[in-house]
Parts: structure tokens; sequence; C-alpha cells
């Protein structure tokens, strides 16, 4: 009796040690970050606004200096790969999609991350491991003209861009491509069917691999959809005659993760930012720049416009081990 | 012809000591910084095409990356890539001919601010020129076919830019600018003599064009020819713009999806077609070098001249007229699209309550943009200075000696040209990463000035060495009996007499690392950002306005430049 009580005391005592413990530890890791006194992260979000206030916050709350080399993804995921061949341990932590996330990861790139206590706050259907952290997310809506659409044709539904009236009329991302083209696709073919796509295919969409271009050519009235739309365009286009929809079945997505790259010279300060990035205050300038938070207690606090986008179904994303495969169906379906 | 070569042996046997111990110290120092330069990540290149995986992953060597582009999709692609090059070559060589003509020897009104306004869009980043033209000339809502359909009544579309013709349009942009400063000196450093001689012979004006200015021309103009036509085989950003849309893929498209479009990069694949597009453009180069070997192409000699300049009476109204429609077609439509666009709000939408300067006020006090134009101006002027340095070299080298080793030296200045950029700067990247770690190349401004001297050299050489071609040898022997050294002979002779060429190719050159993007990229590190890198972010992060105000940037500095350029051409001609 004596004895259970004693372990229950001091089972008691753990729990409320716990916590004090962990904050200590994690000082310590505050202080070896900031005796690093620096941070490099290789990131496939070029010149992202949401990075750079978040970074700059890190910067002035622990006074260590960001530097960030930004390329696409593919670049990024070869200069790591070369710079680790040669021995050259350069950066500290990286931020990519989480398709080259896997791909890299399986290829030995990165190394296990260590506690970091905000990962506790991660969200469902997003989940780290010791190596990934979700980041942020990119979810895809439809994109229409509202001078070339009328609010009753506008399309509630994933399947109505199947309806006689949009054909030769969407552009589209490319669907034979890495990209959000390429995520709408599998997203397609997992909740509808290939029969979805190959009817998708007799619209003839038009397509084009420079979004940025694309959208504004669906705003200038060149075309009166355009999918799939990225949410977090929305601020950007504030002011021109479109409106993006999220369709009643919910929207695709893609995560960005961060990773610890291997061998990284600055381990804490790579584990302090993971760990302060999933805090809300930088979660929530994501989620009003249009991105999905990976945290709770974010979505609600989001601006009014995008909190009732961001707020819908998550559909679906890639899968990486099927990716090629997924690329090759989509050059056969759309020739 | 109007001199005859000395015997070169001869020549350069008077050099004396210099020639006799500094030569093969010379030439092996020269093949040394070429070999670092060009060969070294080809060789990396190269190993990538043959190795199943990229350096530094354990893999095993076969043809599997030419043996998987051996396929009718790819002939398809190979056919399409050089029929959309060859047609707009001829197109823009014709053009450019014709407009270098006009502007430096016809008395065309206004050809001295004609010549700086013609090659403006040579200077334009592709992306924007390619945006301009997708706003003026989309089947669906394009400027051009609105104002046809308003003028004439009907519902048709005059110009789809998303075309094979789009393609060809927006490569001969750039085509026709580039192989115009190619070939406009060459024009002017010209004896009339040589024309005064056809015609008072006979001969008519078009015969003594065809027959003696334009066979002159041809060391130029052919170089122009293939630096260019290769250059469309390389080209990417028409035919990702205009062309993919409505599936007309290029070789470049298809490496580019090799690379970056899949899920596991293919660079086996992508270094293959780039080594088979090599092979390619190395048959053009035996075929330029024998349809010249045994020509001479002086024309500039020892006695004084002043370039002739043809009266056209009233037709030089018509060729005003001509200068024109190019300068509005190519530079005042889309310029006028950037310049506008870059007062408004969003690109293309021009209502008067989006109005605002604060585009440039955005890059004012963007602070990675300072950074990243003191870097590129950096780079850009010791850049095309040590390129322009080296290509004189490598030109004298190649065309005024006959040095065992000048054809090696020849083809290794070549090289870089005949690498699509996007694969080259992969090289780059290997190469410069697997060297030890105590040379400071990675990760510095090193790496990125040695790329684009590489990039460059190709450029530096053939203008250099066409205008050496032109220049005789009784001037360089006469200062040799004047007792001058051989430095002095170069200094003071060759690269006095060349110098608007130089002048051109430095001014290309500097303008080429301006733009650079593709070894950019994969080259840069933190703080040591350029110009290009900063669009691309700026482009992908929905701020094409912000490009455009850049743009606008770089077009002032080529006015200036070329102004200065032009002011010192004037006063050497005048001199002569």
């Amino acid at each position: 009796m004596l004895r259970r009580r004693a372990l229950g005391l001091l089972a008691a005592s753990t729990t409320l040690a716990g916590p004090a413990r962990a904050q200590d530890d994690w000082a310590k890791v505050a202080d070896a970050a900031k005796k690093e006194g620096k941070l490099v992260i290789y990131t496939a979000s070029i010149g992202s606004p949401s990075l750079k206030t978040v970074t700059k916050a890190f910067e002035q709350k622990y006074g260590i200096a960001v530097e960030l080399f930004e390329a696409r993804a593919s670049e990024v995921r070869e200069r790591v790969r070369v710079e680790q061949a040669a021995g050259r341990f350069l950066g500290d932590i990286h931020h990519n999609g989480s398709t080259t996330t896997w791909l890299m990861n399986r290829d030995g790139n990165f190394q296990p991350h260590g506690p970091i206590p905000n990962i506790k706050n991660i969200v469902p259907p997003y989940e780290a491991d010791d190596i990934r952290v979700p980041a942020e997310v990119i979810s895809y809506a439809l994109m229409i003209n509202r001078n070339l659409v009328k609010p009753a044709d506008e399309p509630k539904s994933w399947k109505d861009i199947l309806d006689p009236r949009w054909t030769g009329k969407i552009l589209s991302d490319d669907y034979r491509a890495l990209g959000g083209g390429a995520v709408f696709f599998v997203v397609m073919h997992d909740t509808f069917g290939k029969e979805f796509l190959e009817k998708l295919a007799t619209q003839k969409p038009v397509f084009s691999r420079d979004i940025q271009n694309s959208e504004r050519r669906v705003a200038r009235g060149e075309f009166p959809l355009y999918l799939p739309f990225s949410l977090q365009d929305t601020n950007t286009l504030k002011g021109l005659p479109i409106k993006p929809i999220v369709p009643v079945e919910g929207r695709p997505y893609v995560r960005f993760d961060l990773a610890m790259l291997k061998n990284a010279p600055r381990p804490n300060a790579a584990r302090l930012f993971m760990n302060f990035y999933l805090e809300p205050e930088q979660q929530i300038i994501y989620a009003n720049a249009g991105y999905n938070p990976v945290v709770k207690g974010v979505i609600e606090k989001t601006i009014e416009e995008l909190r009732q986008l961001l707020a819908t179904k998550a559909l679906g994303t890639t899968v990486p081990e099927r990716q090629d495969a997924m690329l090759e169906m989509a050059k056969q379906i759309f020739k | 012809m109007v001199t005859v070569a000395a015997p070169l042996g001869e020549r350069t046997a008077s050099f004396g000591g210099l020639w006799r111990w500094g030569r093969p110290a010379g030439i092996a120092a020269l093949i040394l910084i070429l070999c670092f330069l060009s060969l070294y990540p080809m060789v990396m290149l190269l190993y990538g095409s043959l190795h199943s995986t990229p350096p530094g992953i354990a893999g095993e060597f076969n043809l599997n990356g030419y043996i998987n582009i051996a396929t009718t999709e790819n002939l398809v692609v190979l056919a399409n890539t050089v029929g959309i090059s060859l047609v707009k070559t001829v197109l823009a060589l014709a053009l450019a001919v014709l407009l270098a003509w006009i502007v430096a020897r016809t008395d065309t009104p206004g050809r001295g601010v004609l010549e700086v306004l013609i090659t403006l869009p040579f200077f334009i980043p592709p992306i924007l020129t390619a945006t301009a033209w997708a706003m003026l000339g989309n089947a669906q809502v394009g400027t051009i076919n609105l104002a046809w359909r308003w003028l004439s009544g009907s519902d048709t579309t005059l110009v789809d830019v998303y075309s094979y013709g789009g393609v060809i349009w927006h490569m001969m942009q750039y085509s026709t600018p580039f192989i115009f400063l190619f070939v406009v000196d060459a024009f002017r450093a010209m004896d009339p003599s040589l024309e005064e001689s056809s015609r008072m012979s006979g001969a008519t004006r078009w015969q003594t064009f065809w027959r003696v200015t334009f066979a002159l021309m041809l060391p130029v103009t052919t170089s122009a020819f293939i630096l260019s036509f290769i250059r469309g085989i390389e080209s990417f950003e028409s035919a990702v713009f205009f062309g993919v849309p409505v599936g007309i893929e290029v070789i470049t498209t298809t490496i580019y999806n090799s690379i970056t479009q899949r899920a596991q990069p293919d660079y086996q694949s992508a270094t293959a077609l780039s080594f088979a597009a090599l092979a390619l453009m190395f048959l053009l180069l035996v075929m330029q070098s024998r349809l010249l070997r045994g020509r001479s192409f002086t024309t500039v000699t020892g006695k004084g001249y002043s370039p002739n300049i043809t009266r056209l009476g009233r037709l030089r109204w018509v060729t005003f007229g001509l200068c024109i429609v190019f300068f509005a077609l190519t530079v005042a439509l889309p310029i006028g699209q950037l310049l506008l666009s870059s007062f408004f709000k969003f690109f293309g939408f021009y209502e008067a309550d989006m109005l605002t300067l604060e585009h440039y006020r955005s890059v004012w006090e963007n602070s990675g943009f300072w950074r990243a134009f003191g870097n590129t101006m950096l780079l850009g002027v010791v850049g095309a200075s040590a390129t322009m340095a080296l290509g004189g070299i490598v030109a004298y080298v190649t065309t005024r000696t006959r040095w065992r080793g000048r054809r090696l030296i020849d083809l290794l200045a070549w090289l870089p040209w005949m690498m699509p950029g996007m694969v080259l700067g992969i090289g780059f990247l290997w190469g410069f990463a697997i060297l030890p770690h105590g040379i400071p190349i990675y990760g510095t401004l090193w790496a990125l000035l040695l790329a684009y001297i590489a990039l460059g050299t190709p450029v530096a050489v053939r203008v250099t060495s066409s205008a050496y071609q032109q220049i005789a040898n009784d001037i360089e022997e006469c200062s040799r009996v004047h007792g001058a050294g051989w430095w002095q002979t170069l200094g003071r002779i060759l690269i006095a007499l060349a110098w608007p060429a130089f002048a051109v190719g430095w001014v290309l050159i500097f303008f080429g690392i301006m733009r650079e993007l593709s070894a950019s990229i994969l080259l840069y590190a933190p703080g040591t950002e350029v110009l290009s890198v900063v669009m691309l972010k700026m482009w992908v992060s929905g701020k094409p306005e912000e490009v455009s105000v850049i743009g606008l940037v770089m077009l002032v500095l080529v006015l200036l430049f070329r102004w200065v350029q032009l002011k010192f051409i004037k006063k050497r001609i005048s001199t002569l």
C-alpha cells in the first residue's frame, strides 16, 4: 500500500516536474541556438513575403540571423544533394513541398530533428514524424472571371467543370508536370476515378505552366475558368474581377514541410526555428496570406474572406510513391 | 581583295623572345584556363550522361541516357527545334542585315537614334516581352485582335501568339537586334574603295551589295547566324510561353521536363539530349569553317577612309519608315505596355483608380534588390571586361596566328555556347562543389564570375575575331617595323582598330550577365544574389509589375551605355 502510494507520488511529481523540466531543456536549446548565432534555410518557397515576415520575427526574438537560399524545388534538392556528396554541410533547414521532402528523406538528406514542443499542436490530416514537420499548406480551388461567369452558372462541384458549357474555356496548370496541376490530377483521380479525368480531357483544357500569368489571363477575360487556383494568390489578385470557389467536395492540398538537413552545422537554431514556426503567431501570418495553417486554434482567427475558403474540407493530396505513374497517366489521357 | 596577307610564320617570328619563350607557356596557360572554364563542367555533364546517377551517388556506367532519347517523340521535338530556329534565324538575319545597312551605310534620317532604338528589345528580359505579347496578341482579348475587330467589323482573329508564328516572332525580337549589333560595325568598318571599284567595273548597286558588300561580311554574318541559330536551339522562354500551351515542344522544354517536372529528375536523359544537340551544333561550326576557309575578308587597311554613305534620295523615307515600323512593332508596343503597366496596380488593367507609384516605391525600398543590383553591377563590369580580355586573346590566337593548338583553343572557347544554359548550370554546380574545400569558389561571387566568363567567352571570341579578320596585316607589320612590341601592337593597333567590336561585345556580355538565370540560380548563395534571381523571386510571388520596373531600369542603363558607346564610335570614325 505504502509502496503504491510512494509510486503514485513519484508519478505525480514526475508529471508536475515534466513540463518544468521540458521548459528547462528548451531554454538550454534556445541558449545553444543563440550561441550558434546564425541559421541557413534552403527553401523552395521563392520570394514568399510570409516566410520573410516569420524569419524577421525569429531574428528579432532570438537575435539569430537567418539566411535564405531560395530556388525551385528540384534546384534546392540538387543543391543539397551535391553539397552533401561533396562533404559541404552548409544549410540547417530544408523547406519544400512534401513530395520533394519525401524523396530527399528516402535519399538520406536529413537527420532527426529531436523533440519540438509545438508539434503537439499540429492538427490532422497533417502530421509530423521524427524527420518532417508540417509547415504550411497550399490549398487548391477553382477560379472564375466574375465578368464572364454569372452567379447562377458558377461551378459548385468539381463535377460541374465537365459541363459542355466549359468546353475549350478552361485554362489549367499542366497535369503532366509536377506542380498544382499534378496535385489536382491525383486528387481528382482518387476522388472521382479515371473516368472523370477522361471526360475532362474531352473538355479540351488549355495548359500553361506559368501560374501567375495564367491567373491574370483569366482576370483579363481570355478564359472564364482557371484550375487549380492556389488560395494564397487570393490576396495578390485583390481588386481584379476574379473569384475563388472551393467546390462542395473540398480542396486538394499539398503540404510544405520543414526538415533538418544532415549534419546541419547549427542544429539547435534549426530546432528553435521549427518550434517557432509552429507557434500560432507565425501560423496566422500564413493563414492570413491564404495558406492553411497546420496547428489548432489558428483558422478561427483568420481574416473573414479567407476563413470561409480555408475552413473547407481537405479533399486529398499527392502520394509521392505514385507520382511518376500518375504523371505518365496524365500524359496518356491529355495528349 | 585589297591586301595580301603576309606569311604568318614570318610575322610571328619577328616578335622576338616573347614569342619564342612566352608562346608555349602562353598557349598552355590559355588552354588551362579554357579547360577549367568550359571543359571541366562539360566533363561533369558527360559523366552525368553516361552514368545511371548524378555525381556523388552510387550507380553504374551505361548508355541508357542516349538509348532513351532515341524515340519518335524526340525526333519530332528535334525537327521542331531545328525548324523553328532555322526559320527565325533566316528571317532575323535578313532583317538585321537590311537594318544595319540602312543605319550604317545610307543617309536615312535619324539613323543615329534609330541604331540605339532598334537594339533595345535584346536587353529586355524575355519573360517581360512574352507577357506583353501575351496581352497584345492573344486570340480572345488581345489588344491587336480587339483593334482589328473594331476596325474591320469582323469577328475573326488577326494574330494568335500561341502558335509556331508566335514562338518565332518572340525569338526574332531577340535575334534581330543581336545580329544587328554584330553586323552594324562591320558595315561601318569597310573601305568604300572596294565598292567603288565594283561600281566602276560596271556592276549595278544591287550586284555591288551582293557580290562585294555582303560577300565581305561573310565572316561576321555567318558567325552571327551560327551564334543566333544555336541560341535559337537553346531558347526556352518563347517555347514554354507560347508553344507548350498548344503542344509545341522543343529540346529545352523536354530537358526542363526531365529535370524539374518529374518526381525523380532524370539527369542522364537531360544531359544525353544536350550532348546530342551539341553534336548537331558542332556540325554547323565545321560547315562555317569550310565556308570561310582560304578566303580573305580584309576591309580595314592602312589607308585612311571614311565609310561610304549611299544617298537614297526619296527612298530614304522608305528606309526610315521601315525602321520605324520595326521599332514600333518590337519596341514601342511591348515596352510601351511595360511602361504603362508599371504605373498601374495590375499589369494590363488600365483604370484610373488603379494608377500607382507603388511598384517603383516597392523596388526602391527593397534591400534585396539593391544588394543584388550591387552584386550584378560588380559581376557585370568585372565579368564583361575579363571575358572580353580573354575573348580578345583567344580570337587573336585563332585568327591571326598559326600557332599549334589554336584550333583546340577555338573549340574550347566555343563549348559553353553549345550547351543549353539550364544544363550547363548543373555542370558548373557539380564541378565547383566537388573542388577541394580550400579553393574558395563554391558559394562565393567567384563561382558566378567564372560561370559568366565561360558563358560569355564564345560571344567575345566571335565578335573580336570577326573584327580582326577585317584588319589588314600590313598595319600590324607597320607597327612592328616601327619597333613596337607584341603587347603594344595588340593594344595600340588591333584593339584600337577593333574596339567598336570590343565595345559591342562588352555590352552584349554585360547585359547577358544581367539576364543570366540558369547558372545563377544554382550557384548563388545567401548574400551573393544577383538581379535575375531577385526578378525570379518577384515573378513567382506574383509581382510582374515590379519585374517591369527592373526591366525599365535595365533599359535606361542600356540607353546610357549605347549612347556613350556610339558617341565614341562617331568620334573615332571622324578621326580615321
